[in-house]
């Protein structure tokens, strides 16, 4: 057994090394990786650091310039994690999305998918009616109303809806929402003032989101759509009642 | 003998502290997870002095120290969601994320050279020191003869790599290497 050989680190040594702080390019990206996705490393990281903690305890504690916490308060101004009620599984997802090995296996299957396409496409258009039914589909996936959602003291742009000619309506958010336990969003629609705002939609965090607008008339230009914050399970009285986060009109796409 | 009582209890009522901040900690950490803003500041007005102390032990410089711990703020607002409280101490999880931002601006801005005399003033001994007696890693490291025992402190407390040991220590890189893994696996017997 050699000391010199990295390639023979055991998964304790490896978490122990880089505790330490001796792990360095490759490796330290590699030991990195492992955190997310080997739950055995994980443990072996966390007893490390529990081992060593008492050496953080012995630094000298130091005045931070007064102007610190405000850098930090601009730079945390937008919560980038997720807020509570989907916590576990958008955990779930972030630990895929900092794993190298699915993205590396999406981007081989990425390549893949682009080369049936292709050859997809080829045996389309020699078939020129194939093409025309492909050229139409592509065109309904254009949307025929959009609408941009705005904050109105921030004017900060929260969302936007999309309206298809095939009737589909989607929620896209541009950034995330803190929604507070026992809080949720609530996306609402009106048209005309007599009969009031409808709600189209439910969701416990920003995302991508097929709104219902089975029940109701075609979408029509200046169409209001807002997202307000509401009581789990949505607005016990069928109407907005909490704060409105982000509202817009819908304008006809070109 | 009622000297001995009071330490005694001290120590009782430090450990009590230490237990009450990792609550509170743990408690501020599931907070930020929710977006709550105010447990963020709750953990820089408690930590961010000693988290300074701790960066600036390894990058000798108030500005990087801030910067390192401005930017470990920014990670743990941005990760608390990924503590998991059955791993491990938030304690653990808060210091470690500070110790890799500053690696980190070390490795890439900031390396030791001859004429840095800063990394001369560095006294292992006195870092031993400050631990408390009853620390199980005090006890431990102290049973690793010097300059054996150095390389765990220079490295964790000081960030230096096996070449700046090596360089420091005035050993070959593989004496080096083999002093931290004997002293590691010593430390890992003796705190079991």
């Amino acid at each position: 057994m050699s000391m010199h050989d990295d390639n023979t680190h055991s998964t304790d040594d490896l978490a122990a090394d880089y505790v330490m702080g001796l792990l360095d390019g490759a490796e330290l990206a590699a030991a990195e990786a492992r955190m997310t996705d080997d739950a055995d490393f994980a443990r072996a990281v966390s007893t490390w650091r529990e081992r060593l903690a008492d050496l953080d305890a012995t630094a000298e504690a130091l005045a931070p310039s007064a102007a610190l916490w405000d850098r930090i308060a601009d730079s945390t101004k937008i919560k980038p994690a997720i807020p509570l009620p989907g916590a576990r599984a958008a955990l779930r997802g972030a630990t895929l999305w900092d794993n190298i090995g699915f993205w590396r296996g999406a981007g081989i299957g990425g390549v893949f998918a682009a080369l049936m396409l292709v050859v997809i496409l080829i045996g389309a258009l020699a078939t020129s009616r194939q093409l025309r039914r492909e050229l139409i589909a592509l065109a309904q996936r254009k949307p025929i109303y959009v609408a941009v959602l705005v904050n109105d003291a921030t004017r900060e742009t929260g969302a936007i809806v999309n309206t298809f000619s095939d009737g589909r309506v989607e929620l896209i958010p541009l950034r995330p929402i803190d929604v507070p336990a026992g809080r949720t969003l609530q996306v609402w629609t009106l048209w005309d003032r007599n009969i009031g705002p409808k709600s189209i939609g439910l969701t416990g965090q920003s995302r991508t989101l097929q709104l219902d607008l089975e029940a109701l008339p075609d979408t029509v230009a200046d169409q209001l759509f807002e997202i307000t914050l509401e009581p789990e399970g949505g607005s016990p009285i069928g109407r907005p009642t909490g704060p409105i986060l982000f509202k817009g009109n819908a304008a006809r796409a070109l | 003998m009622t000297g001995n009582g009071t330490i005694t209890e001290t120590r009782r009522d430090e450990a009590g502290l230490d237990h009450a901040r990792e609550a509170q900690l743990s408690a501020a950490l599931a907070r930020c997870a929710a977006g709550d803003r105010a447990a963020l500041q709750m953990i820089y007005n408690s930590e961010a002095p000693k988290m300074i102390g701790v960066a600036r032990r390894i990058l000798f410089r108030q500005d990087l120290a801030e910067e390192a711990v401005h930017d470990a703020f920014v990670r743990i607002w941005g990760a608390a969601a990924s503590f998991d409280p059955h791993r491990g101490s938030a304690r653990g999880w808060l210091y470690a994320v500070v110790r890799n931002r500053a690696l980190s601006i070390h490795r890439n801005e900031h390396r030791y050279d001859a004429s840095d005399d800063s990394a001369l003033d560095i006294d292992c001994e006195a870092t031993m020191t400050r631990m408390p007696e009853t620390s199980a890693l005090r006890k431990c490291l102290e049973r690793i003869n010097r300059p054996r025992r150095d390389v765990v402190v220079l490295a964790y407390v000081h960030g230096m790599s096996h070449g700046e040991l090596a360089g420091r220590l005035k050993v070959p890189l593989g004496t080096v290497k083999s002093w931290v893994r004997r002293s590691l696996s010593s430390l890992q017997e003796c705190m079991g």
